[in-house]
């Protein structure tokens, strides 16, 4: 004979509205094994509480069933308010009769009688309801950051200035990202290379900070404060511990390259880094270029090189180590315009996107920060700029709108009036969104003062004429067809997900949407967390987003590494997958389908007809469970059992409620 | 001639103490039975013989040897060894505890409805082996004979899609007067290979929604749970139905099931192979999830 207690909430109008709450807990009172039912207004409140706290007292309760909103609401609160009264806070159910029941039925009579069927069907739970136990598990405390941009840099910083030591894991030969392509920030414009170079550099000096370049994560074992990472160090063909980044190597290189970081208007060498302010910078060798490993013969920066650090036979080299946290930052790609033919299907050497228009304008980039359109390098004196490339297109790029282009447009029109005295910017747009601290003044100034035109409407068609392309489109504000003949055409591509960022999602076990960008775990209150703990997002892999949101992001991501990291150990839930030893086969079809790899085989050894023998069961990792349930389903012999929702505990809802 | 083979292996298996046990068939009753045999010295090799009425899986008795000290040898026709890779995928067996003796299998013939002596060219097939496409051993140590073509096998689910053809309350009517015959005297889960728990959830007690009355709801939940438990693991070796006291069908329930899991996830044959997983033991990303 159990001593169940009922209370029913009246959630002000939410439940009572629509639901007879004192004759739910009439009728509660009569079931088996319940001692005693009330109603209130809010349970949940300190006075509800204080209700549920002095029946448990007064009539010796050993369960309790709250009858009030989703569990997903305040089951914590509940099962706090048990553990405060001294119960375990296992021995407790919630009857949702507010989004089951209140909120979906106007009819009070009918929504009354569910409301009873529901507290009848908790109330026959949690008499078969066990004391679970909270198991802990202890930290590592080291993050891994994954990209290293001004997202993974600024997030790298700040745990490591709290004390804790951090790698950044970069694909790249150099950490910087997207911002070290980027020539001025709006809406200040402030040098990019002026503001991130500063922070590379902190970042390589900080004695915290281990930065893998060249590097890749290639798997994730374990779970959230125990993470096994296995790293694979691309082979560089250069000795770090013995480069000094003088130079001479890729100075005396014969072999020249499109370079990817000057979006293919420059050249680098075979062996290389991306940019002169590299961290690390030390280069390495792009074997799929490099005379010495396509012909075999060359081999010039090896002999030139003073401290002999080129090494030819370098390979791979595969690490795994442990971490407590994970950021995860690999930030963003731009939209492939080549599917529009109205833009020339990316054809026209002078139809270029806003990352192209970056590197012309920088100074440190292939034309010296000389505005030169790339076919024939002529100064171009018009301009067009098309924005939404792929945003805010659903049928042939992205619904969403990449919230960065109506900015950084506006800053390259500000810059060729600036550069280029007597030219004209035309602007193409759909809208103008610009919501951020002195965007809209910095928009109203390129408008006015720098003398863009903007002109609503969209681009139907772009095509050479002599050494000029004509722009077709419509002034949609005058309803009129415009033609304009441009130097240069600019287009504000959209921010895509990494084109990778699906398989390190399932690498890490975190979900994506379907633009494959990482979903957070809830838009507004998680908004750096994702749904597998100790795995945070900072910047644009998360969705669009520009410099400094990127860094706010990165700064609560680092803050929500550090909360976990500052822990020794950590609670896990109680509700997780159990295995019942003695009727398991070890037939291992539960291991195959767990989705969180928390189950494995280990022996047992029992005594047979007098005999010890060995025998494989299947073991659960209570760490890594996270009581999704699929292997209870999947055991045929039914000794899985998922704690807190047993079969016999299920059972006897459905039958309070069928039978 | 098979059998003399057979029983050259066996005694020399036996002799040299390579393994403690050799199960194979000897001749039962009446001309028509070979029964399972099981022995243990080198003298008792000549009860061995190998003709058209072993069709017993020999597989699933490697269960009872289990925490034998020694190796144990199995005679296995082609049924039988993919019964053998079904113990071996499901962890029951330790593939260096057993020594598979393969023998390329003609095909099992019917017993006849008398017991007079006739010839027994003229007996029928067994149903199990009609539709049987591996009658030569997909897993061995050593294989007596040469293999045998293989069979022109029928559409295999033919009968299920027959099944499939007739009305819901036509198919509702016909289980339901078949399983009322069951006798539950689970005769098909303890021969079958796949049905290799510790404890079965119909012996355990306390699983309060798998009943032990023999009425119609009841059998109705065995049969229909029997066949979603060896679902995606099920080898066809037919056994199942060959035992059968009643005569029931259980093969159309088990084709079934394969059918849709061969729509739903691609073309699947449990126990060709260890490497391939079966399809409601793992997931792949490209799983359908029309479900969801």
């Amino acid at each position: 004979m159990r001593r169940t207690g009922v209370f029913v909430c009246h959630c002000g109008s939410n439940i009572a509205g629509t639901v007879d709450v004192e004759r739910v807990a009439k009728e509660a009172a009569k079931f088996p094994n319940v001692v005693f039912a009330t109603d209130y207004k809010y349970m949940c409140s300190e006075p509800g509480q204080q209700v549920i706290k002095d029946a448990i007292k007064e009539h010796n309760l050993d369960r309790v069933v709250v009858a009030s909103c989703s569990p997903r609401m305040h089951e914590p609160t509940f099962r706090r308010c048990l553990e405060s009264a001294g119960m375990n806070p296992y021995l407790f159910e919630m009857a949702n009769i507010r989004e089951h029941c209140s909120w979906v039925h106007p009819d009070k009579e009918k929504g009354t009688i569910k409301s009873i069927d529901l507290v009848r069907k908790a109330a026959a739970k949690v008499v078969k309801d066990e004391p679970l136990q909270k198991s802990s598990i202890g930290i590592t405390k080291r993050a891994l950051v994954i990209g290293g941009g001004i997202a993974g840099i600024q997030v790298a910083l700040d745990i490591a200035d709290a004390g804790f030591p951090v790698t950044i894991v970069e694909k790249e030969p150099t950490i910087g990202g997207r911002m070290a392509q980027i020539d001025k920030t709006f809406p200040t414009l402030d040098c990019s290379a002026c503001i991130l170079t500063p922070k590379m550099v902190d970042a390589s000096q900080h004695p915290n900070i281990e930065i893998l370049s060249y590097s890749e994560v290639e798997k994730v074992e374990g779970y959230v404060g125990n993470f096994d990472i296995t790293i694979r160090k691309k082979a560089r063909s250069v000795d770090m511990s013995k480069c000094t980044g003088c130079g001479t190597c890729w100075e005396k290189c014969p072999t020249k390259v499109d370079s990817e970081f000057d979006m293919q208007l420059g050249k680098r060498k075979a062996i290389y880094t991306p940019f002169p302010q590299a961290v690390p910078n030390k280069p390495v060798i792009d074997r799929v270029n490099c005379t010495k490993f396509r012909t075999g013969k060359c081999g010039i920066c090896q002999k030139v090189c003073p401290t002999g650090a080129v090494d030819y036979e370098q390979q791979d080299e595969l690490i795994t180590e442990k971490y407590g946290a994970i950021v995860v930052a690999t930030g963003f790609n731009q939209f492939d315009h080549s599917v529009y033919g109205e833009y020339g299907y990316g054809k026209y050497p002078d139809v270029i996107t806003g990352l192209h228009f970056e590197r012309l304008i920088n100074a440190s980039g292939p034309t010296m920060g000389k505005i030169k359109r790339p076919s024939d390098h002529k100064i171009p004196e018009t301009v067009v700029f098309i924005k939404c490339v792929g945003s805010r297109d659903e049928a042939k790029g992205k619904s969403y709108c990449s919230r960065t282009c109506c900015m950084y447009t506006a800053k390259h029109a500000t810059l060729v009036h600036e550069k280029i005295p007597g030219s004209k910017s035309y602007i193409f747009y759909m809208d103008v969104r610009t919501p951020g601290k002195g965007y809209e003044e910095f928009y109203k100034r390129t408008a006015e003062e720098y003398e863009a035109q903007y002109i609503r409407g969209r681009v139907s068609k772009v095509y050479q004429k002599g050494d000029k392309l004509v722009v077709r489109g419509e002034d949609s504000l005058i309803g009129r067809p415009v033609e304009i003949e441009a130097d240069m055409v600019v287009l504000a591509n959209a921010m895509v997900a990494r084109e990778d960022a699906g398989d390190l999602a399932r690498t890490l076990g975190i979900s994506y949407d379907k633009d494959n960008f990482f979903t957070e775990a809830h838009p507004k209150l998680r908004p750096v967390e994702t749904h597998t703990a100790g795995v945070f997002l900072a910047g644009a892999c998360q969705g669009p987003k520009d410099i400094p949101d990127s860094v706010a992001q990165a700064g609560a991501a680092a803050s929500k590494a550090i909360g976990l990291l500052s822990k020794t150990q950590m609670e896990s839930d109680a509700i997780v997958s159990n295995v019942d030893e003695s009727r398991c086969s070890g037939c291992m079809i539960c291991k195959g389908i767990c989705p969180y790899k928390a189950i494995d085989a280990k022996l047992i050894t029992e005594r047979v007809g007098g005999k010890m023998a060995e025998r494989q069961v299947a073991a659960v990792n209570k760490s890594l469970c996270q009581g999704c349930g699929a292997c209870t389903v999947a055991c045929r012999a039914g000794c899985l059992n998922l704690l807190g929702f047993t079969n016999e505990q299920i059972l006897a809802e459905v039958e309070a409620v069928c039978l | 001639m098979i059998t003399e083979k057979m029983r050259a292996a066996a005694k020399e298996l036996l002799e040299k103490g390579e393994v403690e046990t050799v199960i194979g068939w000897e001749k039962g009753t009446f001309w028509y039975n070979s029964t399972p045999a099981f022995i243990s010295k080198p003298e008792q090799a000549d009860r061995l013989v190998f003709d058209e009425f072993c069709a017993n899986n020999l597989a699933k008795y490697l269960l009872d040897y289990r925490n034998a000290d020694g190796k144990i040898a199995v005679f296995v026709k082609g049924c039988d060894a993919r019964a053998v890779n079904r113990l071996l995928q499901d962890n029951q067996v330790k593939r260096e505890k057993v020594y598979l003796i393969g023998i390329p299998c003609p095909g099992m013939k019917e017993a006849p409805k008398t017991g007079a002596a006739q010839d027994t060219a003229s007996l029928p097939l067994l149903a199990k082996c009609q539709s049987c496409a591996t009658p030569n051993p997909v897993i061995y140590d050593q294989l007596l004979g040469d293999p045998v073509p293989a069979r022109e096998v029928p559409n295999r689910f033919a009968g299920v899609e027959a099944l499939e053809a007739k009305g819901a309350d036509e198919k509702y009517e016909r289980w339901g007067k078949l399983f009322s015959e069951c006798i539950r005297c689970y005769a098909c889960r303890n021969v079958c290979p796949a049905c290799n728990c510790r404890e079965c959830a119909f012996d355990a007690n306390g699983l309060n929604w798998l009943g032990k009355q023999n009425n119609l709801q009841e059998n109705q939940m065995f049969n229909i749970t029997r066949a979603m438990h060896v679902a995606g693991r099920c080898i066809e070796c037919g056994e199942c139905e060959r035992v059968c006291p009643m005569g029931l069908p259980l093969m159309d329930i088990n084709r079934k099931i394969i059918k849709d899991l061969n729509e739903l996830f691609g073309s699947y044959d449990a126990g060709l192979n260890l490497e391939d997983r079966p399809p409601l033991g793992h997931y792949k990303l490209d799983d359908p999830e029309k479900f969801m």
